[in-house]
């Protein structure tokens, strides 16, 4: 089951995009142009709002952006146990 | 033509779309001739990163920059002008001249389209062949301008493709040509967006094809005031009167690190 604060993230997502309905957990956020360029940026504090956590834009690996899932495993994993 | 007049083409295909649209900030009947061969093939390559809206609320931001001008500035500068159209779409005061800068080649190419498109000029327009990387003020002075009366610059969308000391060179430059009262409306990048990870994707592409952004800054106040200029408004993109309820992304306060910013800025020449 997925935490409360990955579904914020993906109702921000879904937010922007009143077009669809759902986001399955592995649809390639960048790739579809999901998020972009300059929406990332409000992605990240909607994470860093959602985990707690506070990201580095400096070191930002954009491996942990890719999918629903990715973000889930690299912000959201520890908050489960 | 060079990659930087297939740059103009973009823009000018940007400002077509936008004037097609029910809403339109502005009209340019004549940017869908200047876009061809390749601005609407652009737009689909830089797609995404709300580089429309931009190019659109940026293109506005600058129109009313000069609407608002002063009745002391009479001599207006574009600096790399490419595919522009102000001096045929605005309302200009009488007595204005109006001096588009850019590159012989592109300059030729845009006034044969404009004459095969019969569109008049309302103001004393003045194009004005230069090489913007060597010193072109000789050709500007040549064509009429008096640096001893004010000034306003425009330098729409040129920063982006200096580096640092370039631009720092293009500002003192235009401050050193400036009389007093003389204003500067230009934008630039913020560097947020330069080293962006989301971003490398956009500006590989802008490497590829010759035209890479380079300059951005998160200070601007202090960039411009480094170089002679005084920063009179700094907006950007979403705020009120600048796109408004045009610009699909939130418009992050100040201190928000990490956010993207594209700086619209209007200026005024430090007293000498």
């Amino acid at each position: 089951m997925a935490s409360a604060g990955i579904e914020k993230v993906r109702d921000w997502i879904l937010g922007r995009h009143p077009e669809r309905t759902e986001l399955a957990e592995d649809v390639r956020l960048l790739d579809s142009r999901l998020v972009d360029s300059l929406s990332f940026v409000e992605l990240v504090y909607v994470i860093e709002d959602a985990s707690g956590a506070e990201i580095d834009f400096d070191s930002i690996d954009l491996e942990d952006f890719q999918t629903v899932a990715a973000i889930e495993r690299a912000f959201f994993a520890r908050g489960e146990s | 033509m060079e990659p930087v007049s297939y740059t103009a083409q973009w823009m000018a295909a940007a400002r077509a779309i936008e004037s097609e649209r029910d809403d339109a900030l502005f009209v340019d009947p004549l940017a869908r001739d200047l876009a061809v061969p390749r601005g609407f093939e652009l737009i689909d390559r830089y797609e995404g990163g709300g580089l429309l809206p931009f190019i659109t609320i940026r293109t506005k931001f600058l129109d009313d920059s000069i609407a608002e001008l002063d009745n002391g500035i009479a001599q207006v500068v574009l600096i790399a002008a490419g595919m522009d159209t102000r001096a045929f779409r605005l309302d200009w005061p009488e007595g204005t001249v109006v001096y588009e800068v850019d590159h012989g080649a592109l300059l030729a190419e845009k006034d044969r389209r404009l004459a095969a498109l019969g569109a008049r000029p309302k103001v004393d327009r003045r194009a004005v062949p230069a090489d913007l990387t060597r010193e072109w003020l000789p050709d500007l002075e040549k064509a009429g301008f008096d640096p001893s009366r004010p000034t306003l610059w425009v330098a729409e969308a040129l920063t982006f493709f200096l580096t640092e000391e370039q631009a720092a060179g293009l500002l003192g430059t235009l401050g050193g040509a400036s009389a007093p009262g003389s204003r500067l409306a230009l934008d630039i990048l913020g560097r947020a967006l330069l080293r962006s990870p989301f971003s490398r994707t956009f500006l590989d592409t802008l490497r590829a094809d010759g035209t890479p952004w380079i300059f951005g800054t998160d200070e601007p106040e202090e960039f411009l005031a480094a170089n002679g200029w005084k920063v009179r408004e700094l907006r950007e993109p979403g705020q009120p009167g600048v796109g408004e309820g045009r610009w699909p992304y939130e418009v992050q306060s100040r201190n928000r690190r990490g956010a993207n910013r594209l700086w619209l800025i209007r200026a005024e020449i430090v007293g000498h």
